[in-house]
């Protein structure tokens, strides 16, 4: 046995010898043709509304620098989290790519905080009448910048304004004696007002969120999610209380908690439901489907510390450069530009709002998008999506408590209790 | 040849291959998890020694209910062993016995195997959707309106509906192991039965299981530890949800490893997992040799 | 009682015949999704046939999916894991049974030890090892993982088969001068063909439906695997469902083409592999 054990051990060494002592050839990220050659991963699928954004970026970027070429690759986004992951854990910098998508906020900040991005400083400086530093503040870490926001996105009640006719509605309500007027309305003529993706907790996020902060304001909101204020404010659960009101009067339909996000879109798209909140990144569907669609945010519901012009959003999408990168200088130069190009042509096809200033025709543009545009205009406070804010642990507890709340397993009390005794 | 056969470079030489891919991309990475498991560690940060903390955690933290993923799991291994064999076993046996169109029968029942999980999964989505869903639809149809439910979405029917599709796709592989011990029995020994007046049941009591036990055995090895690691099909239908009533130790590690950053946690629950399985496949064997 | 008997056989022809369309529903299931748009696929119309064939499904999950890039890369990665868990398992086994040293039952406990090993578990560890090697991006990130994920499976069925062979073939071989290669080589190898059949197609089970590696390990497209594939064709933002339909058919489809061609070649191996296993 000895014999066997010294065999296996001897075997291991070898095996870890090699795998350290690995000298096969290291790219330089550069061709035979001297091309400089940048290595993009993103998660713009084939079907994904953002990809024409970035072949377009991309092909200008490469025609207005020649000598840089932009290799890029597309996951699927959930195991897109698993592989960025696992690159950032990996050994060796030759697996890591130049350019990479990421989600602002905490995502990015732990790979920050592990020194594995770049930061562009630098590169932002000749930018700085382009974009407004509001919408870097979700990757802006210790005063440093280090992601380029691709989209701008907000959480918008998208409505049916054909089904609202039906029950004597001609706009968005847009206070809250309004909204449950207007549902009750719904209820009793048969129709199901709201539906919500139980499936993907994000999407009842899209619920709570906004009724926390029309509840509690911007600021506190804020603190909340960056860990610097206890989640036991009665407001919380408060609004918590006025969700499970909502589903408890039948405005939610009942089937919502076994679906995903995308086969709830497709009952609003199919007028199965009156209202569909989610990210603003709809919109273009949205104002594609065939009945009259409207837009408008969820009503305010406390004017002492909240205001009706104060929404969940902010520029949650974003391309960051690897520190490890061979190319530094070339990539953080092209993912500053590339970052601007990507939400300008998001915006013109309708499946973002702009981050960057608009300095571009835009008259082609659905009516849908311009009054979500004035909406975005006329925002006095943001507060980015909770499970993007808050850190990867503390955002997977929250996100398994809002699901008990959406599975109606604890009230609001329950809610703030928990949060206050797992995150503080 | 004794001696050509006892001398160590050959005796080397030909186990090296195997022992290197072995130990490097199955063992070495046991021994790095282990390692990994008394950190707390993001996975790219520095990292904590915590000693046997993320331990302690995961068997008390009712917020990660590792012990009731564990529970899940093992009843997933019990209805495996006791509903998924038998009716491989019945279906085995009922094909053994030269049926018409077995060999139609036999290829079809091996069909789900081949299919992808993702496929697998979606379908079963699509089955279980509350408003078009077939089963509900069905259940409507014949008056049952009352039955009808959320399936996935409800705490209390989401565990069974995500068993089913897991029982389900691989009755297929377990009949097709335990078909080919049905017709490795030796034909003598089934005539010289009926001969002596044993009805079918008897045939297949006392004479076909006591002989293809060593392939019963194996089934139920590659049930239960097939239970305890079965992740693809829970992450495509709940992934966990709803309200962690379906959550598996595998869902669970991935959760860990990769979505909240918690790489020494999930390195824990690997280290666990692997020392699970590998109890109870010791286990299985050690109960089978005891009948014998 | 022949009545009886009678209908005791049409209550099991009824059975087998019921199980029968519950596992051909997903494969009358898949094929028609795919000719489906999303308003279809979403509620109207799930189950029955499609109202309007939409063919181009197929075209697109062909132009912009690349699928037949995806399933060379397939073919290749399985082809390759499987001649090299053969060789691997093959050269094992012969010294776990024919060749004569302490401990080797110790050994061939150890190596079961991976029948039971999560493929989930080793991720990163394996991540890591590839990356030191420069290996990733490449055919070897993953032939090299599934080949030693395959190898239990392997030598328990090689070792069936190999006890089988009579020793007095070896010894013959042995008297006529052949050396341990050669007897390993010319007798044993030759003799094992029924085994590789077995052992082939337990690794294609293994390895052609692989995700979690595929994924992680390969970042190339041009590299990607067919579950990979399949899986890009999915978007965060906005998702169109008919064409991953139709890349599921063109995933799934050859498989069950050959599996059908060659079932009885298939299931006699199986068979055999479970015997002697």
């Amino acid at each position: 046995m000895k014999k066997i054990l010294a065999l296996l051990l001897a075997l291991c060494m070898i095996f870890a010898l090699a795998a350290c002592g690995g000298t096969a050839a290291k790219t330089d990220g550069k061709t035979d043709g001297g091309e400089t050659v940048l290595k993009l991963w993103c998660i713009a699928t084939e079907s994904d509304a953002n990809r024409p954004a970035y072949l377009q970026a991309i092909a200008d970027y490469e025609a207005a620098h020649p000598g840089v070429k932009i290799e890029m690759e597309a996951f699927e986004n959930e195991s897109y989290k698993t592989k960025i992951k696992a690159a950032m854990m990996g050994g060796d910098t030759d697996d890591l790519p130049d350019i990479f998508f990421s989600w602002s906020g905490a995502f990015l900040g732990e790979f920050v905080n592990a020194g594995r991005v770049q930061c562009l400083d630098e590169n932002f400086k000749a930018y700085a009448d382009k974009i407004p530093e509001s919408m870097l503040s979700t990757t802006t870490y210790d005063g440093k910048h280090f992601g380029v926001p691709t989209t701008f996105n907000i959480v918008a009640m998208y409505a049916n304004m054909d089904m609202l006719a039906e029950v004597g509605w001609d706009h968005v309500p847009e206070t809250y004696e309004d909204l449950t007027a207007c549902c009750d309305a719904l209820v009793a003529a048969g129709k199901i007002p709201f539906g919500c993706a139980g499936k993907e907790t994000w999407c009842v996020t899209e619920y709570l969120e906004p009724i926390i902060i029309k509840t509690i304001g911007y600021q506190d909101l804020n603190k909340i999610f960056a860990g610097e204020a206890s989640w036991n404010d009665p407001d919380i659960a408060k609004s918590v209380d006025t969700l499970q009101d909502m589903i408890a009067k039948g405005y939610f339909d009942p089937n919502g908690a076994a679906l995903g996000n995308d086969e709830v879109k497709a009952n609003f798209l199919a007028g199965k439901t009156a209202f569909y909140q989610n990210g603003s990144w709809n919109t273009g569907e949205v104002a594609a489907a065939e009945f009259k669609s409207g837009v408008g945010l969820f009503p305010l519901m406390n004017a002492d510390r909240s205001s009706y012009n104060q929404t969940i959003g902010g520029p949650s999408d974003v391309l960051a450069v690897c520190s490890a990168s061979k190319n530094l200088e070339a990539a953080s130069a092209a993912a500053v530009e590339l970052g601007k190009e990507i939400c300008h042509y998001n915006f013109l096809n309708a499946v973002g709002m702009p981050a960057w200033a608009v300095d571009y025709d835009t008259s082609s543009l659905p009516p849908l998008l311009v009054d979500i545009g004035a909406l975005v205009n006329s925002c006095e406070g943001l507060v980015l999506f909770g499970d993007t804010a808050m850190a990867a642990d503390p955002a997977q507890i929250y996100l398994s408590y809002v699901a008990q709340v959406y599975g109606g397993a604890i009230d609001g009390e329950g809610f703030i209790a928990g949060l206050t005794k797992d995150i503080g | 040849m004794n001696r050509m056969y006892s001398k160590k470079i050959h005796i080397l030489i030909f186990l090296l291959p195997a022992l290197a891919l072995f130990c490097g991309v199955l063992i070495a990475p046991i021994g790095a998890s282990a390692y990994y498991s008394l950190f707390d560690w993001n996975g790219f940060g520095p990292k904590t020694f915590i000693g046997f903390s993320n331990y302690k955690e995961l068997f008390t933290s009712d917020a990660i209910g590792f012990l009731k993923a564990l529970r899940n799991s093992l009843l997933l291994a019990a209805l495996s062993v006791f509903l998924q064999l038998p009716l491989a076993l019945g279906l085995a046996l009922t094909l053994g016995k030269k049926i018409k169109g077995e060999r139609l029968f036999l290829s079809v029942y091996f069909m789900p195997v081949l299919i992808s999980t993702v496929v697998i999964g979606q379908l079963w989505l699509k089955i279980y959707n509350p408003d078009y869903g077939i089963l509900n639809v069905f259940l409507r149809a014949i008056g049952l309106e009352r039955w009808a439910k959320i399936w996935l979405g409800t705490k209390e029917t989401a565990l069974g509906a995500v068993f089913v599709p897991t029982l389900w796709q691989y009755v297929g592989y377990h009949m097709l192991l335990l078909y080919a011990g049905v017709k490795s029995v030796p034909p003598e020994l089934r005539e010289a039965a009926m001969l002596d007046g044993a009805t079918d049941g008897q045939v297949n009591r006392f004479i076909v299981l006591p002989y293809i036990k060593p392939i019963i055995r194996i089934s139920v090895i590659f049930a239960v530890t097939g239970s305890l690691k079965s992740f693809d099909l829970i992450y495509v239908l709940t992934n966990g949800g709803p309200l962690h009533a379906t959550e598996v130790p595998s869902t669970l590690m991935i959760n860990m490893l990769f979505l909240r950053n918690r790489y020494g946690m999930g390195s824990t629950i690997a280290v666990l997992l692997i020392v699970l399985c590998f109890g109870f496949a010791l286990l299985i064997s050690a109960i089978f040799r005891e009948e014998e | 009682m022949n009545n009886n008997s009678k209908t005791a056989r049409i209550l099991i022809y009824i059975g087998l015949v019921f199980w029968l369309l519950v596992n051909l529903f997903p494969v009358y299931w898949m094929f028609t999704f795919s000719l489906k748009n999303n308003a279809e696929i979403f509620g109207e119309n799930v189950v029955g046939l499609p109202h309007h064939w939409l063919w181009s499904n197929y075209a697109s999950a062909l132009k912009t999916g690349n699928m037949g890039r995806y399933f060379l890369n397939s073919a290749i990665v399985a082809v390759a894991t499987i001649l090299i868990t053969l060789v691997v398992a093959l050269m094992a086994t012969f010294a776990l049974t024919r060749l004569i040293w302490k401990r080797r039952k110790t050994l061939n406990k150890f190596f079961m030890l991976g029948l039971t090993i999560p493929i989930h578990a080793s991720i990163v560890p394996v991540y890591v090892t590839l990356s030191r090697m420069h290996m990733l991006n490449t055919y070897w990130a993953l032939i090299i993982p599934y080949a030693a994920f395959s190898l239990s499976m392997a030598i328990l069925v090689c070792t069936g088969f190999m006890n089988e062979i009579p020793r007095d073939l070896d010894e013959s071989a042995c008297i006529d001068g052949c050396s341990v290669w050669g007897i390993f080589l010319r007798i044993i190898v030759p003799l094992m063909k029924p085994a590789v059949a077995t052992v082939g197609i337990y690794t294609f089970l293994q390895c052609w439906n692989e995700l979690m590696f595929a994924n992680i390990f390969i970042s190339k497209s041009a590299l990607r695997t067919l579950p990979v594939g399949v899986q890009a064709l999915s978007g965060q933002y906005t998702t169109e469902w008919g064409p991953i339909g139709a890349a599921l058919v063109l995933a799934t489809f050859p498989t069950l083409f050959i599996y059908i061609f060659l079932s009885k070649k298939i299931q006699e191996s199986f068979i055999a592999g479970a015997i002697k296993g």
